[in-house]
């Protein structure tokens, strides 16, 4: 017995290697831990810097703008563009309203004509004139549908689970 | 290091001598502790335990908040703070005259507003927008500058970030106070005193559009308006309001810098194509308006129908609001007067109602056109005596004397041989007493009594017959009147829809036949006869070069004390040209001073109406038609 207490004490640690052992295990966890920490730390905070960048651009192009304008002015949103045609197209309908015409007609020393003086001729292949079409050439019409890839929207962990499960459904069709 | 290892460990087969057995030394302290410690010791663990403690009672509030009854009221808190609600609203649609003229559009206005924490002189942005919106007819009220001031002030202190000043600013207004902002920037720093120095910060301003009518008040009784709600407000405003207004959508915007929250596609609204021409709209009330003013009449209606499809090309009718000023209303619509009186306003119209008696007669076979009436200038029915319109006796008469002379005791003797279960069931058939469902809002239904209603009398028969005692709307008789004017007998549904543009498409509805109340026999004989007695009659509706029929009305007017005598509805109803109708005119002038007579005011607002809209509708005289048809 004593002989193998010998044995045993032949082939222990000393406690300072112990020590230094675990202490360096310890250490070793603890900077791969603030390794991680350190990513995880930046990564999340480039993700937040750019998440509220996101929602500043989304705040100027929808929400309210400056009196004094601003230097990101030329960012104009669809909407806003779309609002500034109807615009456009509105003053445009004015410009060229019966009262405006009629105006313009008057400035112009003309008049309007009566049936007396219209003279009807038979113009053959003449297509009298259509009715208004206004509706553009058709295309596809996607609504509601996102325009935000799922990598954005997604976890972590929805994202391995989805990788695992494609794989999964790979091998499994590969396989005869 | 391997000295190390040499020192300590010792090699397999060497046995190291067993060394003394150490004698256990005195230990004055229990284990872990060392001279000296044991005060500081308890307190370590005091402190653990206190930790510990802290932290059981933590976790324990954290479940108790879990099953709380509070625990709702705390999560709509935090999703209050996590998120806030835009909403989106898509464009209003579009409206279109029927060859894509616009009709009804979009303006930008602005939302103008003030952004509290930003704002460092609240007088001045009072006075700058008072002074600025002054003509602005909401805002040009004295003691707005100090409801702007009041309103900042308040916000301030109750920490309102947020608070809207104006709006439906126009571009030029907003504009001004732009350059009102860039000038109070550039003034000098120096001391301006308790006022402070003048600044505009925190104002802010947010786009939107707003309906526009180009047009302004042409054709504003089809249209309707928008409020300031964005509902649609009569005509076709209010009945395509839903289609035309598309689907807000409510987004909540996440606050969490981690999510991405999607704007959303917005589903534009549909445009309207109305079947309405703008020049003969704006032909029609340039004739209303003058009509109104050589005949002194209250109020009047004109309406032009293709009687082959159903389309109205125009409807007029007084007064008419400018909807870009659509707060006129009040002002402009008094005494009950209807915004559309084409739709909305019962009336009985008199004579022109005896071309429905004429054809009910001629369709049931209770007479021919040459069926003979001896006029007596009298007829009993129902326990009263029937007149002329002059009082007159005019002997023997045929249909188209009685017609052509608008004879009542005619009409009624007619309306009695046909009897009153099928005279009745021939107006119903025309679609009176019931609303006609053109595609407008706010459309009257008419009042047709018939045999068996409490109020119905025999006598009814009679006046029925030429218009008396039966309350229509112009778009009725219009409708019902087509089925003659077509030459068809098919009675075609009124509408202003032409087509609608929705995601990309245009949808264009066939013409409607609501009804087939008499032959195509009947259309075209009653047709020949209003033209030939028209003819007869050298009317003032009669137009050089083309073939036309029609009817004069004049109706009494119902008041509770009876009929009276010196105010009149004055109606023509006519069509043409006979061998191809092309338009269905109806006018109708309510009160007319300078004459009671239909024939003397209302008929030449037709001729009016017709010379114009055969030049705009490109038809040609019927003696050119008939030369180039024979080369």
């Amino acid at each position: 017995m004593d002989n193998f207490r010998h044995l045993t004490h032949a082939y222990s640690q000393a406690p300072w290697r112990k020590q230094t052992y675990l202490i360096g295990v310890f250490l070793l966890i603890l900077v791969s831990a603030a390794i991680i920490a350190g990513i995880y730390l930046n990564v999340t905070a480039r993700a937040a810097a750019v998440g509220r960048e996101i929602q500043e651009m989304q705040v100027r192009v929808y929400g309210y703008h400056n009196l004094e304008g601003s230097a990101n002015d030329t960012d104009v949103p669809i909407e806003e563009l779309d609002q500034n045609i109807a615009n456009l197209a509105s003053q445009l309908a004015y410009l060229t309203s019966y009262s405006v015409m009629q105006a313009r007609v008057k400035d112009l020393g003309l008049k309007p004509l009566d049936g007396s003086h219209i003279d009807y001729m038979e113009v053959p292949g003449y297509i009298e004139r259509q009715t208004t079409s206004l509706a553009p050439p058709p295309e596809p019409v996607v609504v509601n549908a996102s325009i935000i890839a799922p990598e954005f929207k997604e976890s972590l962990f929805e994202w391995v689970t989805d990788q695992v499960s494609k794989t999964v459904r790979l091998f499994g069709e590969a396989a005869p | 290091m391997r000295r190390y290892m040499s020192d300590h460990v010792v090699p397999a087969g060497r046995v190291r001598p067993k060394p003394p057995i150490r004698e256990a030394t005195e230990k004055p302290y229990s284990t872990g502790e060392k001279a000296g410690q044991s005060l500081t010791g308890w307190r370590f663990n005091l402190l653990a335990v206190l930790f510990f403690l802290a932290g059981v009672m933590i976790i324990i509030q954290i479940v108790r908040l879990q099953y709380s009854p509070e625990r709702n009221e705390f999560v709509l808190q935090g999703e209050q703070y996590s998120r806030t609600l835009h909403i989106f609203y898509p464009p209003r649609g579009d409206i279109y005259d029927r060859w894509g003229r616009l009709l009804a559009g979009s303006t930008l206005v602005y939302e103008v507003g003030a952004q509290i924490g930003n704002v460092d002189n609240p007088d001045s942005i009072a006075f700058a927008i008072s002074k600025v919106l002054v003509n602005h007819p909401e805002y040009d009220y004295a003691g707005y500058s100090d409801d702007i001031y009041a309103v900042i002030h308040q916000a301030q202190i109750s920490g309102t970030a947020y608070v809207q000043l104006a709006d439906f600013v126009t571009p030029a207004e907003l504009s001004t106070l732009q350059e009102w902002s860039r000038n109070y920037e550039q003034l000098p720093k120096v001391d301006y005193g308790e006022a402070g120095k003048p600044s505009l910060s925190g104002l802010v301003y947010r786009p939107r559009l707003q309906r526009y009518y180009p047009e302004n008040d042409l054709g504003s009784n089809v249209l309707g308006f928008v409020n300031r709600e964005g509902t649609g407000v009569f005509g076709v405003e209010a009945e395509f309001n839903d289609l035309m207004a598309g689907v807000p959508q409510s987004v909540w915007m996440t606050l969490d810098p981690y999510q991405v929250t999607e704007i959303p596609q917005l589903k534009a609204g549909a445009d309207i194509v109305l079947t309405i021409d703008r020049e003969i709209q704006a032909a029609a009330e340039e004739v209303l308006d003058k009509g109104l003013e050589d005949s002194g009449a209250d109020g009047g209606v004109i309406l032009v129908m293709d009687p082959n499809t159903g389309e109205m090309l125009a409807i007029a009718s007084t007064p008419r609001l400018n909807p870009n000023e659509y707060w006129d209303y009040a002002s402009v619509f008094t005494n009950n007067v209807p915004y559309n009186r084409a739709i909305s306003q019962d009336y009985e119209p008199g004579s022109v109602f005896k071309v429905l008696t004429m054809a009910a007669a001629l369709d049931n076979g209770a007479v021919k056109p040459d069926t003979e009436f001896v006029d007596t200038g009298s007829i009993q029915i129902g326990g009263i005596t029937i007149h002329n319109w002059d009082w007159g006796a005019w002997g023997p008469q045929d249909m188209l004397g009685c017609m052509a002379h608008s004879l009542n005791v005619c009409l009624t003797w007619v309306a009695t041989q046909v009897g009153a279960g099928p005279f009745y069931q021939y107006m119903q058939s025309f679609g009176l007493g019931r609303p006609t469902g053109i595609d407008l809002a706010s459309e009257a239904s008419g009042r047709l009594k018939l045999p068996g209603d409490t109020d119905w009398y025999e006598a009814d028969l009679g006046t029925n017959s030429f218009g008396q005692g039966v309350a229509v709307t112009p778009i009725q008789m219009v409708m019902a009147i087509s089925s003659v004017a077509n030459g068809q007998g098919e009675m075609m549904a009124p509408h202003v829809m032409r087509s609608m543009v929705r995601d990309g498409f245009q949808y264009t509805p066939n013409p409607q036949v609501v009804g087939k109340p008499i032959s195509v026999e009947t259309a075209q004989t009653l047709t020949e006869m209003l033209a030939t007695s028209l003819e007869g009659e050298s009317s003032d509706a009669l137009v050089d070069g083309y073939r036309l029929a029609g009817k004069t009305g004049t109706a009494e007017i119902a008041t509770p004390t009876g009929y009276t005598g010196n105010a009149t509805n004055a109606s023509f109803v006519g069509w043409g040209p006979v061998g191809n109708p092309q338009f269905l005119v109806y006018v109708w002038l309510e009160k007319p001073t300078s004459s009671p007579w239909g024939s003397v005011v209302a008929a030449p607002v037709f001729h009016d109406m017709v010379e114009r809209l055969v030049v705009l509708m490109d038809i040609p005289p019927d003696g050119v038609l008939q030369s180039l048809q024979n080369h």
